[in-house]
């Protein structure tokens, strides 16, 4: 007997907890409370119970029979009254029960595109340290040792030997080192400026830089793939110039600005990116033969584009990480 | 630096150029046009007036009423200046214009109850001078109505160029002029030195002792005698106010002249004052004191080049000149410096002093050691026009180890090769040419240069290509469309990272970027930070051991702001010094760490269901998906954490097989009291490199083909035994039919006792090869159910 009420409250109550329509309540209504159903059948074997055992039973199976009431009444009236089936029972004007999804930080959104954008390309994407030596971050990328860069004033340094990289080039130097040509490499990271926190600058930013090394690499080529990335992060209608610049590690050297013009405000060309020809000495003193090989590189900072792109006017907020700023990319 | 256009027109003829194209022109040529200033625009509506009247305001002591004409109407003006008057002709700023000085726009205004519709300006206002003692008041020939810019002859535009560090020849008119040569294909002319001197030899004179020659490798000077101090003549304090110089006397005007002409800085000494009229030319004594002619003390070291007479110091070598030998209203006699320093030299010794002056900037960056007599001589004949006096002929020069100058070859073949290009011979031949390249040797496959002296930069093939392209134009060499790409394996180092940033995308979590630099305190709170150097600040003062200390600051602003809940991941470098000096880069440990934590509430009241805060079991929920993401086919195993000094209160070791991944807790409350955070955090730490060396490819498993069969069971047990010792238990008690395992519930409560709790398992049962039946499954499952009850001394609960 005890048996068979466990069994019978354990069926009702996995059913119930799975009806969802108005067909299946009906059809538990009968199956356990109509006068053919399970609790009228157990009644009648309670009639079959020898004298002593009644009383036992009795009791349970009352008990029994109000609360299996109580919870199909909960469940049926939960259903009809919120659920399902017509919706002018609905309140569909409820929040919706949440899923959120989270969130990358919009540098490294950019920074997806940028990489997006080079492997099309056939770019292969290299990682560096922070920390690196003196010897990668200017010797081996042609600066000569009186070079301002490698005052003070520029770079945060832990030792005479040692700093924390204010470019990603140095990757440039190693990969030369350890890779034989053909290198096609696209370099992410962060580096360091020795500079004060403000609206404009930060002691940190994160840099993109571009290499590629192989026989009859040209200017021609460089100019031709930062069209095609400029067009390709800013639109096809983006205007752009090259313009010569200089730096130690490139020759020719140049930058490239597009024409700037936020509504309502006066335009301007904005400097994106700096590139160039490899300088031979670089190659040279990396162990690359230079009148064999050429190459090209460029840098970009992503905070920078990022800025540009969704109008962010400073760049200390991609580091307090407000919640509520995470959360609008 | 500023750049005259009127000036430049002295050495080239731009008459038919437009201002928008040689704008374009030097910043295509990499002399980058930042800003065009057109002094006449700057005056907009700023014209000479004419005061008819003027009269105290009734409700003011300093303040008068002025009406002002502009030849056409009658103003009414508030001036504060003392010294308006009737009947004065004065700088009239009308409504609309804009006041150079403090770039203000003139508008209608009531002052004290009066109406003024204008501004009497003073020199300063105009930015002419810093004089403000007054408004400023024209002569009686000064054309009412007249633009200020025209009446004062300032009509000049300027260009404010950036140069680059490599570009020390054009630092001045003619270096620039030099370009635009080359850039419009024009002729540049110097001007012409042409004075008669007095027939005395100078060497009776002064004379030049250089000691110190590899830092001075030229000293040339000319001596003037009788020469007349005073006043610029006006042409040349507009020359000067147009690139932004202030007037001084026709002496001191004439050397920076000279020097924004040509490039090489000179100085004048009042021969005089040079004792026994001689030039030494030596290295500082240690810890001797100098006073510059802005009248401030300096302590020299030894390194530190000077120049000296025959007893004392009279300037710091090419940077600034000294106090008791400057020119003076009573100056008579003078030499003129015009020297070839060293640039180190000059580099080292201006930034130990902290002085940097148009002097410095330009030895610094390398000047031409051919132009100094050149200069010399011109700057004698200026002066000589000025302000008198008679030039000594000759001149002084101890020049011992002349420099020569580089040649170079440039192969056409070679300039294709680099530019992807072709560019005509002789077009690139007259590129070199207009920039003052002289050709040693001419045939069909390349070129051999001598370049001057003014062009240190080049000494190389690939410098003399950049040259071409420059001047050529960047923009005149067609980009390549199409590009081949050599089919070599490709490599991402960043893909485990950005799996990473998926897997937390998914699991609602927000990534954050935070500083890597932190202040001491902080940094040695929590790990054994690599100490910075020259940090900017002391709030950056130590490259972070661990992402810890940025994630509870985010938390702790967070807070702030009232964002209570959140999820946060950051991915990023950390440092740890492993030894007590770097030396190596075995010396100190830089990993790609990764954390993630959570605090607040994970469901935050809502609707359907009620609040409830996070908490360790949550965070292995987090920790245990991203692990088993990347590592699908292999069991993770949590073990207790038990490191005291860590910085967790209690938390779990997150292991794949024997090895640890990550590590997981409830960070310390005395650490989160230390960001300021006063809820409880929960945190776990792995690093991309755990992971990397784990992650595996996902393997395809059969699906079930017949039913398996579920049971569960339900214990009352002792606090202290864990969930997983009864699992392993039961599978002890199981065959390899029991495929799975899952707690569902746990209870405790005072009618199971004290001490004790209840726990509810769910087992799965399966066989690959058939249908499994009922009385099989249950003989299993209750052989389980008695090695549970016999081995923990549990009791089997509710059948």
């Amino acid at each position: 007997m005890l048996d068979k009420i466990e069994q019978i409250v354990k069926n009702f109550n996995s059913e119930i907890e799975t009806a969802t329509q108005k067909d299946i309540f009906e059809e538990i209504r009968n199956k356990y409370f109509s006068r053919k159903g399970f609790i009228a059948e157990l009644f009648d074997d309670f009639k079959q119970l020898p004298k002593d055992e009644k009383p036992k039973y009795g009791q349970l199976l009352n008990q029994t029979k109000n609360e299996l009431n109580a919870i199909f009444e909960k469940h049926f009236g939960h259903y009809s009254s919120k659920n399902l089936e017509s919706s002018f029972n609905l309140d569909l004007t409820l929040p919706p029960k949440i899923e959120n999804l989270g969130t990358k930080h919009i540098l490294n959104q950019t920074l997806l595109e940028i990489k997006d954008i080079f492997k099309g390309l056939g770019f292969s994407i290299y990682d560096g340290p922070e920390l690196e030596s003196d010897y990668y971050n200017f010797e081996a990328l042609n600066f000569p040792e009186d070079h301002p860069a490698r005052d003070m004033q520029d770079t945060f340094f832990v030792n005479k030997t040692f700093l924390l990289r204010t470019h990603t080039s140095p990757v440039q130097a190693r990969l030369m080192q350890s890779t034989k040509p053909p290198i096609r490499a696209l370099i992410p990271g962060k580096v360091y400026r020795n500079e004060a926190i403000s609206a404009k600058s930060y002691c940190l930013f994160h840099q993109v830089e571009g290499l590629f090394i192989d026989k009859d690499v040209t200017f021609a080529e460089l100019t031709g793939t930062l069209i095609y990335f400029t067009k390709q992060y800013f639109g096809e209608n983006v205007k752009y110039r090259f313009r010569p610049s200089f730096f130690p590690f490139t020759e020719p050297s140049s930058e490239v600005d597009i024409w700037w013009q936020p509504k309502g405000k006066p335009g301007r060309w904005l400097e994106i990116l700096g590139c160039g020809m490899v300088d031979p000495n670089v190659l040279e003193f990396n162990g690359i033969d230079s009148e064999d090989y050429s190459g090209y590189a460029f840098g970009l900072g992503i905070e920078r584009m990022t800025m540009l792109k969704y109008g962010i006017d400073d760049i200390r907020i991609f580091f307090d990480n407000d919640k509520r700023f995470l959360k609008q990319f | 630096m500023l750049i005259s256009l009127k000036w430049l027109n002295d050495y080239i003829d731009l008459s038919d150029v437009s201002i928008n194209k040689i704008e374009e022109k030097l910043t295509a040529s990499g002399l980058e046009v930042e800003e065009i200033i057109d002094y006449k625009s700057k005056f907009n509506n700023i014209v000479v007036g004419f005061v008819e009247s003027s009269e105290k305001h009734p409700d003011s002591d300093h303040l008068s009423i002025c009406s002002v004409s502009d030849g056409n109407s009658i103003f009414n003006v508030i001036c504060g200046a003392s010294n308006v008057a009737k009947g004065q002709k004065v700088a009239f700023a009308k409504v609309g214009a804009i006041v150079p000085n403090g770039n203000f726009e003139i508008k209608k205004a009531k002052i004290r109850g009066v109406n003024s519709e204008g501004m009497l300006c003073s020199e300063s206002e105009l930015g002419l001078s810093e004089n403000h003692s007054g408004i400023i008041i024209f002569d009686e020939s000064a054309e009412i109505g007249k633009n200020i810019a025209s009446h004062l002859q300032l009509d000049d535009v300027s260009f404010e160029i950036s140069i680059t560090p490599n570009r020390a020849d054009a630092l001045s008119h003619i270096g620039v002029a030099r370009d635009l040569a080359a850039l419009f294909n024009k002729n540049i002319k110097l001007p012409e030195i042409n004075y008669q001197p007095i027939t005395k030899n100078i060497t009776d004179f002064a004379k030049v002792i250089i000691e110190n020659s590899s830092d001075c490798p030229r000293y040339s000077a000319i001596l003037m005698k009788d020469v007349k101090i005073q006043e610029s003549p006006k042409w040349l304090k507009d020359r000067l106010k147009t690139i932004g110089l202030r007037s001084i006397n026709n002496i001191v005007d004439v050397t920076n002249y000279v020097m924004y002409e040509i490039g090489q800085p000179l100085h004048a000494f009042d021969l005089d004052n040079l004792s026994q009229r001689t030039i030494i030319i030596k290295n500082a004594s240690e810890n001797e004191t100098f006073i510059t002619l802005d009248s401030k003390s300096h302590k020299l070291k030894s390194n530190n080049l000077m120049i000296y007479d025959a007893e004392k110091p009279v300037a710091i070598a090419g940077i600034m000149g000294g106090e008791n030998s400057e020119v003076t209203p009573n100056t008579k006699n003078i030499l003129i410096e015009s020297a070839f320093f060293n640039q180190s030299s000059i580099r080292k010794t201006a930034k130990q002093l902290g002085i940097s002056t148009d002097a410095s900037y330009r030895f610094e960056r390398k000047t031409n050691p051919e132009v100094t007599i050149w200069a010399a001589k011109r700057a004698a004949q200026l002066i000589q026009q000025i302000a008198g006096g008679s030039i000594l002929d000759g001149f002084l020069d101890v020049y011992p180890n002349p420099i020569e100058e580089k040649i170079v070859e440039v192969r056409f073949a070679r300039i294709y090769k680099i530019l992807g290009y072709s560019i005509e011979k002789n077009t690139i031949k007259d590129i070199f040419l207009k920039l003052g390249f002289v050709f040693l040797s001419d045939n069909n496959d390349f070129l051999k240069i001598k370049i001057p002296l003014s062009r240190p930069d080049i000494e190389r093939e690939i410098d003399l290509i950049e040259e071409v392209a420059r001047i050529y134009g960047f923009e005149n060499i067609p980009e390549i469309v199409r590009i081949n790409v050599t089919l070599n394996k490709k490599v991402d180092q960043t893909s485990l990272r950005e799996k990473v940033r998926d897997i937390f995308v998914g699991l609602d979590l927000n990534e954050i970027i935070t500083n890597s630099l932190l202040n001491k305190e902080t940094a040695e709170k929590l790990g054994n930070p690599i100490n910075l150097l020259n940090p900017q600040s002391s709030e950056m003062t130590h490259a972070r051991p661990t992402l810890f200390a940025g994630m509870l600051q985010t938390i702790s602003r967070n807070l702030k702001v009232k964002e209570n809940n959140l999820k946060l991941y950051e991915i990023g470098h950390v440092f740890n010094q492993i030894k007590p000096e770097i030396v190596n880069f075995t010396d100190f440990q830089e990993i790609d760490s990764v954390l993630f934590a959570i605090t607040g509430f994970s469901a935050n009241g809502e609707w359907y269901q009620s609040k409830e805060k996070f908490d360790i079991y949550s965070l292995k929920g987090i920790a245990e998906s991203l692990v088993q993401n990347i590592i699908p086919n292999k069991k993770i195993r949590f073990e207790y954490f038990t490191e005291a000094n860590y910085h967790f209160e209690y938390g779990f070791i997150l292991k794949i097989e024997q090895k640890e991944i990550g590590k997981g807790g409830k960070v310390k409350s005395d650490i989160c009291k230390f960001f300021d955070v006063k809820q409880d955090v929960f945190a776990f730490e792995t690093s991309i490199n755990n992971l990397e060396m784990e992650a595996e490819e996902r393997k395809f498993k059969t699906l079930l083909k017949f039913p398996k069969i579920q049971k569960d069971m339900a214990f009352i047990i002792e606090k202290s035994v864990t969930s997983e010792e009864v699992e392993k238990v039961i599978k002890k008690g199981s065959s390899n039919l029991l495929k799975n395992i899952k707690l569902f519930d746990i209870f405790e409560g005072e009618a199971i006792g004290k001490n004790m709790k209840s726990l509810a398992f769910q087992l799965d049962y399966y066989n690959e090869q058939r249908t499994l039946t009922e009385e099989e499954v249950d003989k299993e499952f209750w052989q389980a159910i008695e090695k549970v009850k016999t081995e923990l001394k549990a009791e089997l609960r509710g059948n």
